[in-house]
């Protein structure tokens, strides 16, 4: 056993110096070859060149940065495994924000309790597409233009000294990796004849030697290892050509350099108010910095920084050679390398072990870093690290992070203050609004104002105005983005952007809405905070420019035929909002107010109703008490006449706005602008004041009756609701109550038919649209004879009478048992229900079931004026709705027994519910003896 | 599609329809009659009799066309853009099947449209 350990122990120290003893070997030959190259390199020099240790000088300080690129998504291990190709580097990642401009957003429509719905729309910032890891690493070009690689003389000597035998007494890595890293960095650092060579050698390798960690990076990496690495010494010799180690390979490995550069220019660019410390080699410095002390360089770097504060020494490696001037300065860099170094990272793990990226603490301090590139990287890298991660961004709030980005967005720099922006951005996006919150308890919304003001470059707009949208979904918010932003958002953004003038050049044509990402972003937010309450409606309408400016834009979309996208969304969304309750909270509404069965409406009403009953729907009885008011028929022509033009809010309900409503419906291919311009005409079409009659009578005239028909068989429930509380509102008008009930009342049952037996699966609609189709239906047969033999006709009854017997939902049948009843109120129809088998109980009993908790249920408490959306809205039927959105959820015992006995007895013989297409259509001449006509299936 | 004044009504709907790839061919799911080399006098769809363009014959239950909400009986005008009113049969059939596309829009009138929007002209 002994002998083994002994025998085995001697074998190893035997190798061990038989590798040292080859090492030496090694070094010596290919320091021999440096120095020749050297020499010769010497005497076909440039006279200028001083030649320093590195074998490069001053004259040529550009030459010193090179910019290694890598692309790297951001999980993609291989792209890691190319790293060390890149040697003594500074690793930097740099989160590119691709495309802030076309971020995927998202939409979620929360259903509140009370069953509107609030859209609260955020929108992602998609950050980071592009993770660049740039790798940036400081090549001393050599006489001859080609680069050399750097860490020259101290480090032949120094690998085969100390560090090896370090290594291998560790028994840390494989001796091919070792002799490998020992064989390029020999080769790879072509040594000045400089005497300076050894002593400075010396003076490192025990600096070196007297870190640990060191050997880390060199193995397989223990959690140490990234600690040590001074890089660019192990990763070196691992190049891509480990045949020609040295000055042959480089070429080949800087061809990137050209790309590099260039990059590292356009970054520079971007930042146009660059100040002084803008010159190349700031750009060096915001590149490593975040990095600083991953390697000696940096750390040579950092030490001059320090020292002076002076960025521009560019002779970074000069430093690093004579190691007993770094020496000293390790203890002002420890603290940040440690800073840097520690703990493993955020995504270390998907990274090369070898490279630890900072910890988000670390990160966080970098905010607060005197050198202002340090606090855009740190803003930058923290965007990327948020970038969807909600555990992140938490901890970001936790430690404060911040109020620190927030004060960044008034900083003097504007790299500084767009990278906070962006990683703002990220930070504020999602369903957890403590963020939000805290966002604005540190003043960021005046902040991101400010810099709204202030910014020209578009970028900054856009990250700015995204945030912005992001903020605005959290209802404490709204209010405030009124109260600091709305001024700004409209006249810095809508208004220019529309293509509005407020000043209209007779000459020239109108300008077209540009729907920039800004504008997108902005209206965004508006929407969102355009349903926050009669407070924000009011302060929204009377922003001057404001309503004008949205309608701009959409008609020039309609004009455009470009109905599709998300800003013509946002805008209909917001002109939908602002349209809610404009007849109780216009300024002067109530001048327009009609009394409800006034004297004068009354009596004009009844006799235009006489003039049209005679000339179109003679002998149409009107029934009931509402009739003075549902008639006033008032013509677009009885229009009073302006003396100046409408503006202001007073656009939103001027009968003008229907053709644009209707175009949207008829254009448009996105469901959401659909559904908000159907709720816009519903919300323009409701209450009692003299434009709504106003517009009810325009949607007729202007054929937007069969364009809302149609679209009740629209696939998106929430369409097919809007329009069906559309559709209800508009029947207040007589007119259009009996041209909805012929037309319209097919699609309707087919609607109710659908609920039960969805024609296709998931195409089910929700509780709300049913209860909504419903209503309406109920709306146009009450009091109309003629509507109630159409719902016949379409079978409408034994749909209701299965619904109100199958439906899981309370309100959903009730709603239905409210329209059986209303039929059956109908004498004149009696005969013929009871010929197709319907008795009375079917009828009645159903009604009892909707009245019992109707009476009690109906009073007040529901408040909506927070809440402008869709369904509440109905001033004119407000008991109707409220008595169905009541009992919701509130489905007792008894209700549900009371169901029962209205099950479809399935002995009877009611008509089947067949589609509401005539038979006869399906008859197809196919079956024709002649061979005509053809008949295609596609 | 929208209405612009001056011009003659009609009520028409873009409908969408998604091939559905059945094997090699990609399928809409409904059937065309009609064609101005078709006897316009045998379509039971058309109200004038004289009218010669291509009309919905069939749809079959849940196909494509079926759930785009094409309905037996309409009349179409377009595909893609391209006019539909004066084709053959088998032009139609063809504009219809093309296989590089996999998305037809199909501009098209229908009946109980056209009497809603006449109906609202008159009143």
């Amino acid at each position: 056993m002994e002998d083994c350990n002994v025998h085995s122990a001697a074998s190893i120290l035997a190798s061990v110096k038989e590798q040292e003893a080859r090492f030496e070997r090694l070094t010596r030959a290919l320091e021999q070859e440096r120095r020749h190259v050297a020499l010769q390199l010497e005497r076909a020099q440039q006279p200028g060149m001083v030649s320093g240790g590195m074998g490069s000088g001053q004259p040529l300080p550009m030459a010193w940065q090179q910019l290694v690129l890598q692309e790297q998504s951001p999980g993609s291990q291989a792209s890691l495994a190319t790293m060390p190709e890149a040697p003594d580097v500074l690793e930097e990642t740099v989160t590119v924000e691709e495309d802030p401009g076309t971020p995927t957003s998202h939409v979620s429509i929360v259903t509140s309790e009370d069953g509107t719905t609030r859209r609260t729309e955020t929108k992602v910032t998609k950050t980071v597409k592009t993770v660049t890891t740039r790798t940036v690493r400081q090549v001393p070009v050599g006489p001859d233009g080609l680069p050399l690689l750097d860490g020259g003389p101290p480090l032949g000597p120094f690998a085969d000294g100390a560090l090896d035998r370090h290594f291998l007494l560790r028994g840390g890595g494989p001796v091919a990796t070792l002799s490998r890293a020992y064989l390029s960095s020999g080769g790879g650092f072509p040594e000045g004849p400089e005497p300076r060579d050894s002593p400075s050698y010396g003076s490192l390798s025990r600096g070196l030697g007297m870190r640990p960690p060191r050997a880390g990076p060199l193995g397989p990496g223990p959690g140490d290892g990234c600690f040590t690495l001074p890089g660019h010494r192990e990763a070196f010799p691992v190049g891509p050509e480990p045949g020609p180690p040295g000055g042959r390979s480089l070429p080949e490995r800087f061809q990137a350099e050209p790309y590099g550069l260039e990059d590292d220019t356009r970054s520079l660019a971007a930042d146009d108010e660059g100040g002084p410390e803008l010159e190349p080699d700031y750009g060096t410095a915001t590149r490593r910095r975040p990095e600083c002390g991953r390697g000696l360089h940096t750390r040579a770097y950092e030490d001059t920084a320090d020292d002076g504060g002076e960025l521009a020494d560019e002779r970074p490696a000069f430093p690093m050679v004579t190691a007993p001037l770094a020496q000293p300065e390790r203890g002002s860099m420890g603290s940040l390398d440690r800073l840097v170094r520690r703990s493993p990272s955020v995504d270390s793990a998907r990274k090369e072990p070898r490279w630890r990226d900072p910890e988000l603490p670390e990160v966080l301090a970098m905010l607060r870093h005197p050198v202002d590139p340090v606090k855009a990287n740190a803003a930058a890298y923290l965007q990327h690290l948020c970038f969807e991660n909600e555990g992140v961004k938490r901890r970001v709030r936790q430690l404060r992070g911040l109020p620190l980005l927030v004060a960044l967005l008034d900083h003097p720099r504007a790299e500084v203050r767009r990278r906070a922006c962006g990683a703002l951005r990220n930070l504020s996006y999602g369903r957890d609004t403590d963020n939000k919150a805290a966002i604005r308890d540190c003043g960021g919304v005046p902040a991101l104002v400010r810099l709204l003001r202030a910014a020209r470059d578009n970028e900054v707009r856009e990250l700015v105005t995204g945030t912005l949208w992001n903020l605005s979904s959290y209802e404490p918010l709204k209010m405030v983005i009124i109260d600091h932003g709305l001024q700004t958002l409209t006249h810095e953004v809508i208004v220019p952007h529309s293509g509005w003038e407020r000043e209209p050049n007779e000459d020239s044509k109108p300008r077209d809405a540009e729907w920039t990402t800004v504008f997108k972003n902005t209206s965004g937010c508006l929407r969102n905070v355009s349903s926050d309450g009669a407070e924000a409606r009011r302060r929204l309408r009377e922003c001057e420019g404001l309503v004008d400016a949205l309608l701009h834009a959409l008609q020039s979309a309609v004009g455009r035929k470009d109905t599709d996208n998300k800003s013509v969304e946002n805008c209909v969304c917001i002109m939908r909002n602002l349209s809610y309750h404009v007849h109780k909270e216009v300024p002067g509404a109530d001048r327009y107010q009609e009394a409800e069965p006034g004297p004068l409406g009354s009596a004009v009403g009844s006799q235009r109703r006489r003039r049209d009953d005679a000339s179109c729907f003679g002998g149409k009885k009107a029934k009931g008490k509402k009739d003075g008011e549902m008639d006033r028929n008032f013509d677009t022509l009885d229009l009073p006449k302006r003396t100046e033009a409408a503006k202001g809010f007073e656009l939103l309900y001027q009968p003008e706005v229907v053709r644009l409503y209707l175009s949207l419906l008829t254009e448009s291919r996105n469901f959401n602008t659909l559904e908000a311009a159907a709720g816009a005409l519903q919300n323009l079409s409701a209450g009692n004041w003299m434009w709504a009659t106003y517009i009810r009578a325009t949607v007729r005239k202007e054929r937007g009756l069969p364009v809302l028909v149609e679209l009740l068989q629209s696939e998106t429930d929430k369409v097919v609701r809007a329009v069906a509380i559309a559709l209800r509102n508009l029947s207040l008008d007589r007119r259009n109550k009996d041209l909805i009930g012929s037309y319209a009342m097919a699609e309707l049952v087919r609607n109710v038919r659908n609920a039960q037996a969805p024609p296709r699966p998931g195409a089910c609609l929700e509780e709300d649209t049913v209860v909504a189709v419903l209503n309406t239906i109920h709306e146009i047969v009450s009091d109309s004879l003629d509507n109630a033999r159409s719902l016949l006709q379409a079978r409408g009854v034994p749909a209701l009478v299965a619904l109100v017997a199958s439906s899981q939902s309370v309100r959903e049948a009730k709603a239905a048992s409210h329209v059986l009843q209303t039929v059956w109120s109908y004498k004149e129809l009696r005969g013929t229900l009871q010929k197709d088998g319907w008795t009375k109980a079917r009828f009645q009993s159903a009604a009892a079931t909707a009245k019992g908790p109707k009476g009690a249920l109906s009073p007040g408490g529901f408040d909506d004026s927070t809440l402008p959306l869709v369904d509440k809205s109905l001033d004119g039927y407000s008991t109707v709705d409220r008595r169905e959105r009541r009992p919701r959820g509130a489905s007792s015992a008894g209700e549900a027994s009371e169901k029962e006995p209205l099950k479809l007895d399935p002995s009877r013989k009611a008509p089947p519910p067949g589609p509401s297409r005539p038979a006869v259509r399906l008859v197809d001449a196919v079956g024709d003896a002649k061979p005509q006509p053809v008949d295609s299936w596609v | 599609m929208s209405y612009i004044p001056g011009q003659p009504v009609t009520a028409v709907v873009v409908i969408e329809i998604h091939k559905l790839r059945q094997g090699e061919n990609l399928i809409l799911g409904f059937s065309i009659g009609g064609g101005i080399d078709q006897d316009p006098s045998q379509n039971p769809f058309s109200e004038d009799k004289t009218d010669k363009g291509i009309y919905v014959t069939r749809v079959s239950e849940g196909g494509p066309a079926e759930i785009a909400g094409l309905q037996i009986g309409d009349k179409i005008m377009q595909v893609n853009g391209w006019d539909m009113t004066m084709v053959t049969h088998d032009q139609a059939r063809k504009r219809l099947t093309k296989r590089s596309e996999e998305v037809v829009r199909l501009l098209v009138t229908r009946q109980s449209l056209q009497k809603a929007v006449q109906q609202s002209m008159l009143s």
